[in-house]
């Protein structure tokens, strides 16, 4: 894997993780209300455009980087968003990690490294 | 009911598969790769972009109907196994090649997925039942 490939794909995997946990944010505010008040006090904030400003910058990301790999390699090395993400929940949001999870959290990181080393 | 889950998931896969391949495509056809303006303005020119949109926008809509309705688990895995369907698509449309190590990755990264899926349908005591 060249440089620059590695720097866009971590590129990705850092925009699409700060995008939903913005996401996950400005949705998960405790005294945001209910209907029209809820959208008013999320869109006074700044989570739900940093949100925004992450998934545009990520879609030209994720174009730049399938542009230098293969489809299915791509979409392969990808998947290490979800464990990313899991994980993110876990520090920031005190998601639980059941023994499910984390057995899928492996699963997916030895297919991504399985991936990327070959 | 069964059947509406089932063109549900259907759709959202193939509005997820959609998006991957214009993307790819709209890669290949703004190459070569420039930080700068006009990287962007070629990316724009070309058609691809605008399916990827269009593919993300129906993703969406499916997602959330979906989730009106549907268990979380399935659905979540349903949304990430446009990984396999791009996977095997770009052998046809791309003329990609599937080596053994991407083949048994594909497979690991499938059963993690169906794996975080089941803890999530399992409902053990979700912070919020999004």
């Amino acid at each position: 894997m060249s440089p620059t490939v590695f720097a866009l794909w971590m590129l990705t995997v850092v925009l699409d993780t700060g995008g939903q946990l913005a996401f996950k944010a400005a949705a998960s505010h405790p005294e945001a209300g209910d209907g029209l008040a809820r959208w008013k006090h999320m869109l006074a904030r700044p989570w739900i455009w940093l949100g925004g400003a992450c998934y545009v910058f990520e879609f030209l990301a994720w174009i730049a980087f399938l542009s230098l790999v293969p489809l299915g390699r791509g979409l392969l090395l990808g998947s290490i968003n979800i464990v990313v993400i899991m994980l993110a929940g876990r520090v920031l949001f005190r998601e639980r990690l059941t023994p499910m999870r984390v057995t899928g959290i492996l699963l997916v990181t030895a297919g991504v490294a399985l991936v990327g080393i070959a | 009911m069964k059947r509406f889950y089932l063109i549900g998931f259907g759709a959202l896969l193939g509005f997820d598969t959609l998006a991957q391949i214009c993307f790819k495509f709209a890669g290949m056809h703004a190459l070569p790769l420039q930080a700068n303006l006009t990287w962007l303005l070629r990316l724009f020119s070309e058609p691809w972009v605008y399916g990827a949109i269009a593919g993300y926008i129906g993703a969406f809509f499916t997602w959330m109907s979906l989730l009106k309705h549907a268990p979380i688990g399935p659905a979540f895995a349903a949304s990430h196994l446009e990984v396999v369907s791009g996977l095997l698509l770009s052998v046809p449309i791309f003329g990609e090649h599937i080596s053994l190590a991407q083949g048994a990755g594909a497979v690991l990264i499938v059963a993690g997925i169906v794996c975080l899926a089941r803890s999530e349908s399992d409902a053990d005591t979700p912070p919020a039942a999004a």
